[in-house]
């Protein structure tokens, strides 16, 4: 059987019990290490599972994936997803290819950002579609992402900006040439992500990510030192939040006063915001 | 003793309408150097009894053993114009009777014409040399095209006349009739490349445009100079003379009338050209040639020639060359001819202008060319690198075509891939120093004004080749050569002894800046690879690398051609690919591409920088093209330049600009390393059929779509039948009847066939045109010559790609597929093709 397993969002102890019990028995126990990461390192998982992981980058899950469902209609395979299993929608295919092996399969569900983000006070009803950003480069800057924003502002949803990892990726030229020569591993800043934001603004001139709107930083949520914070994208994009991994909620205008209660805590410059949410969100 | 001084020259380049660019063009023997060498003895470098032996502008070891060109060499001159009545024939603005000639000669072996190409970007004129016993041929055609092609106005010379005289012993109407032959088609070639902002270019004797002579002897002449001596004599007008002198005219000594008609009551009257040109010229040949020495003076005193007492002693041919030299001497002809007819910088610049730079006509850059203005911006274009006598140093070599270059200015170093408002490609770096090249010498120049050619020290560690120096922060780049040769011949080197390895990837290097067209990289299998124009220019380039450029000892493979993966038929299904993540799919269809489409993409016709509607315009009138699939040309490949194509026929897919990079990344690599044996692809039009995407941008980044591209690509390409394609020779064989025969034998043997077969008129020469694969050429010169005893020549110039006959590529057991699992080995990859499952993806 196909097992899939969620991790939860922080370190090795937030495995479930149930989740705990499979790896245990498993055969093979794979650990999928590119959509999201743990802010801890295999081995440590290793010393708490009291087992050896393989590690599937996404070389692995994408172009042999025939090696990790080897047997597994026969054996206990376990495939660990940081997060919720179904979290990414990358592993659907996983779960499509065992089905064509007339494999069966299991899914052991955790916490994931998708409804850990409710940390900020911001209420689950009130998200639209999340949507993801990627580091731009020289030439390649997609903004797509900014109409999805713009379909969820109208309906005064907040959006929630899942930021890029990248994780054992190729460089431009090395993708080209077909060489497997990898770049350092980079992580996504909120910082990082507000200043995409207001370049696109700046192309689009649509509103939708101007300077003055309300967005809330997240980092490390789940953890022992979770960081959050609040203000106009502008000053988001000189905050300085540590360690991976990095989210960002771009307020919706159907704001609840409790929401805005919640995050005022976390405010850049609560005078601001406040003054701000009156003018731009309070009854919108 | 030099005429002439550093500071002279100096002054001379403050006046560019006082400037001559030019470059010395021609068929391979056809006597380029020698001629060359007549106009540096005038101006006292060499000594008068040296020149047409000494080659000066042969600077190489090599190209004074073998007797070719191989590399191309400026040298300055200085002229002087006594006659004011000269200066008003000039058809444009003058100032003072001091020239200034900045003169290349360049090779005449077709595997060095990119030496060529390089040659006439700096210059403005050409002088093309064509020998009067066989008259043009296929490298005199394909440099004068090179030349038009670039807004050069050509003058010609008819070389080696004495051969006429002594060998072939032909009469003056038979000499007549030759030159007029020759110079006819000379201008057929000239009229086929007309282009209206040249204006005419035709060559014709009696506008001054042609001369005659022998290099070899140092003596030649133009219809002009007669004219100015008979108009006198006659006391008629020059210009009227100088018609008379040419063509169907007749001196009735009778009437004393000019006449039209060759005829006097019955008896043939002689033509003007034969009776008071070539009649004293003759008559100097047989009173020499036939030891008729008491006759000698007589003649001496009539044609004013003054012998001093050593010459006296002389007979046969050292007399003959002494006395022609001063009856007419070649420089004289020469330079008169190239400072009457050849634009200056400042004429020329106005009309190609436009031709030369990459921006728009108006920009301060533009005009600063245009008007040849010395005050405007830098305008800069180095053509080619000079080996220095510091080992594996350069010499950057190129015009000033706007502003003023002097040592210590700030400059923007733009290579061939700068584009503006980008960083690539782009070095902001001082000139050290700037220099005048003479030849085999170089000399110090202060500061190098507008419509001058120099050479700059330390630009060489900024560019690669060639390039554009500018201090204008907007500028746009100037052209970029285009040669008429590609690099279809390639051998592997390594080192014999394993240490060496860092100084055969530094000889590559040099090896690769100091040639304009060699090609120097590293395949997939680690191997190096020297790539040229055909077994001549590989040697040579081997050997420098050897001796010179590495100077290690190499051992090299055998030499190898560089075949062409195309499809022969549309793909039979739509090729479908999925991407890793399997949430984006990419439907394209291979399709073949006309020839005449590639040969248009290749010679720079049809590119990726025009402007998209009137590229389309010419595809869809000159190719029939659909419109609208023609806007929709995604990009060129591979290189960005190559002769493939993607087109998106897509419609309304959500995200597609946003995957345009990747897919055009994909593209570059697909087409660069093709599915059947990873050659390039050539002359395959793929057309994007549907596109679905993932909604979120993380999911379809180029990790997922740039191979997924090659893989839709090599899908599409293996369901259109895929093919090889062969680079072709055109092999032009001059060889006497006699030796016809063997010509042909080896012709058959090596899958080659001959089209064409003329006789020259008045010689036993015929020129045979054949197509021969390249692949079958090594070792075809030495075959040739040992099947006709030595006496026929040939020059391979590469023409175009052809199918590969002999089944399919992908059948191991057919010839092609043979062809194709040696060169996969060869390449360290699987032998068989992989199969087109492996990346073609079912729904």
């Amino acid at each position: 059987m196909l097992q899939l397993v969620g991790l939860g969002l922080a370190d090795e102890t937030d495995v479930t019990v149930k989740g705990l019990e499979l790896i245990k028995k498993a055969e093979r126990v794979y650990l999928e290490a590119y959509t999201s990461i743990l802010l801890v390192d295999a081995a440590k998982l290793e010393a708490y599972y009291g087992r050896s992981l393989i590690i599937a980058d996404r070389e692995m899950v994408e172009s042999s994936s025939d090696a990790i469902l080897a047997d597994a209609d026969k054996i206990d395979v376990v495939f660990l997803v940081v997060g919720d299993p179904f979290g990414a929608t990358t592993h659907t295919d996983l779960v499509l290819r065992a089905r064509e092996l007339k494999i069966p399969v299991r899914t052991v569900h955790n916490a994931s950002i998708m409804s850990a983000i409710s940390a900020t006070g911001l209420q689950l009803y009130n998200f639209g579609q999340a949507v993801s950003m990627v580091f731009f480069t020289e030439t390649w800057k997609p903004s797509s992402y900014y109409d999805r924003i713009k379909e969820n502002a109208d309906l005064g949803l907040h959006t929630l900006v899942l930021l890029d990892i990248k994780v054992k990726e190729q460089s431009m030229e090395n993708l080209a040439r077909g060489r497997k020569i990898y770049e350092p591993a980079r992580y996504m800043t909120v910082a990082e992500c507000a200043r995409q934001m207001l370049e696109t603004e700046e192309e689009r001139k649509e509103g939708t990510c101007a300077r003055e709107r309300l967005a809330v930083g997240v980092a490390r949520v789940g953890s022992g030192n979770q960081a959050m914070v609040s203000g106009t994208l502008e000053q988001l994009t000189c905050v300085e939040m540590g360690e991976p991994l990095h989210s960002l909620v771009l307020l919706g205008k159907r704001t609840h006063y409790l929401e805005r209660d919640f995050i005022r805590e976390w405010a850049i410059d609560p005078k601001m915001l406040d003054e701000i949410w009156r003018r731009d969100y309070e009854g919108k | 003793m030099v005429n002439f001084t550093v500071e002279e020259i100096r002054a001379l380049m403050d006046k560019p309408a006082n400037i001559r660019n030019m470059s010395v063009i021609a068929h391979v023997d056809h006597g380029k150097s020698t001629l060359t060498d007549s106009l540096v003895q005038r101006a006292g470098i060499i000594s008068a009894a040296k020149a047409g032996e000494q080659r000066f502008t042969d600077t190489r070891k090599d190209e004074q053993d073998r007797c070719i060109t191989i590399k191309s060499t400026a040298i300055s001159l200085y002229s002087h114009m006594a006659d004011e009545e000269d200066l008003k024939d000039i058809p444009q603005k003058v100032e003072g009777n001091d020239f200034l000639i900045n003169l290349i000669d360049s090779p005449g072996h077709v595997d060095f014409s990119s030496e060529v190409t390089a040659a006439l970007r700096v210059t403005d004129g050409a002088l093309v040399v064509v020998d009067c016993v066989e008259g043009v041929c296929v490298q005199t055609e394909t440099v004068l095209r090179q030349a038009l092609g670039e807004r050069i106005k050509p003058v010609c010379i008819v070389n080696k006349v004495d051969r006429a005289l002594l060998e072939l012993q032909v009469s003056k109407e038979d000499l007549f009739q030759s030159f007029s032959r020759t110079i006819e088609s000379v201008n057929v070639v000239i009229s086929t490349y007309y282009d209206k902002a040249l204006g005419d270019c035709q060559v014709q004797p009696y506008n001054g445009t042609v001369a005659f002579g022998s290099g070899l002897h140092g003596w030649g002449f133009t219809v002009r100079q007669f004219a100015v001596k008979y108009a006198k004599k006659f006391g008629v007008d020059k210009a009227k003379m100088m018609e008379r002198l040419w063509g169907d005219n007749y001196f009735n000594p009778k009437t004393k009338k000019w006449t039209k008609n060759g005829t006097h009551e019955g008896q043939p009257l002689e033509r003007a050209f034969n009776q008071f040109i070539l009649d004293p010229i003759f008559k100097i040949f047989n009173t020499v040639m036939n030891f008729k020495k008491d006759e000698l003076p007589k003649l001496l005193e009539k044609l004013e020639i003054k012998l001093t007492g050593d010459e006296k002693d002389l007979e046969g041919k050292p007399l003959l060359k002494v006395v022609m030299r001063k009856f007419l001497p070649a420089a004289d002809a020469l330079l008169e001819m190239m400072v009457i007819h050849l634009p200056s910088p400042i004429t020329a610049q106005k009309y190609r202008a436009e031709t030369l730079y990459e921006g728009p006509s108006d920009d301060e850059a533009c005009i600063g060319i245009r008007d040849c203005d010395p005050k405007g911006p830098l305008m800069l274009y180095v053509s080619k690198m000079v080996p220095t006598s510091d080992k594996g140093r350069f010499y950057a070599f190129g015009r000033v075509f706007s502003g003023t270059v002097r040592s210590g200015l700030k400059v923007r170093i733009q290579g061939p891939n700068y584009q503006p408002g980008r960083k690539e490609d782009l070095f902001v770096k001082s000139i050290q120093r700037t220099i005048l090249m003479m030849g085999r010498n170089i000399e110090p120049i202060e500061d190098v004004p507008a419509g001058n050619i120099l050479g700059l020290v330390g630009v060489d560690q900024f560019l690669l080749k060639s390039g554009t120096l500018t201090t204008l922060e907007t500028a746009h780049n100037l052209k970029v050569m285009k040669f008429s040769v590609s690099p279809v011949v390639q051998a592997s080197v390594e080192v014999k002894n394993a240490n060496d390895l860092p100084k055969l990837v530094e000889g590559l290097k040099r090896l690769s800046k100091s040639d304009p067209c060699v090609l120097a990289y590293i395949n997939e299998a680690g191997e190096h690879i020297v790539a040229g124009a055909g077994e001549l220019h590989l040697e040579i380039c081997l050997k420098d690398l050897e001796e010179d450029h590495a100077g290690v000892p190499l051992r090299i493979s055998d030499p190898v051609v560089s075949y062409r993966e195309s499809v022969g038929a549309e793909s039979s299904i739509t090729a479908l690919s999925k991407s890793p993540n399997k949430h984006n799919r990419l439907y394209v269809t291979a399709q073949p591409m006309d020839e005449d489409v590639s040969k248009d993409i290749e010679s720079g016709k049809i590119g990726p920088r025009d402007d998209f509607k009137s590229r389309a315009r010419i595809l869809a009138d000159d190719h029939g093209w659909d419109v609208t699939d023609a806007r929709k040309i995604w990009c060129f490949g591979p290189e960005t330049i190559g002769p493939n194509l993607l087109i998106d026929q897509t419609k309304a897919v959500q995200y597609l600009n946003e995957i345009k990079d990747s897919v055009v990344s994909g593209f570059q690599w697909a087409t660069k390393e093709g599915p059947v044996a990873e050659e390039p692809m050539r002359s395959v039009r793929f057309n994007i059929q549907d596109v679905t995407l993932h909604a979120d941008a993380i999911h379809r980044g180029g990790g997922q779509i740039i191979p997924t591209t090659r893989r839709v690509l090599y899908a599409a390409t293996l369901l259109a039948s895929p093919t090889l394609l062969e680079p072709i020779f055109l092999v032009e064989i001059q060889v006497p009847e006699q030796a016809m025969g063997g010509i042909y034998g080896v012709l058959t043997r090596r899958r080659g066939h001959v089209f064409s077969e003329e006789q020259r008129p008045g010689t036993p020469l015929f020129n045979v045109k054949a197509y021969l694969p390249v692949n079958e050429s090594f070792g075809f010169t030495a075959d040739l010559r040992s099947h006709t005893g030595g006496q026929a020549f040939p020059q391979n110039v590469f023409d175009h790609y052809q199918m590969l006959p002999g089944g399919s590529p992908l059948d191991p057991t057919t010839m092609t597929g043979k062809i194709v699992q040696t060169m996969r080995k060869r390449k360290g990859i699987k032998e068989l093709v992989p199969g087109v499952e492996n990346y073609y993806d079912k729904l």
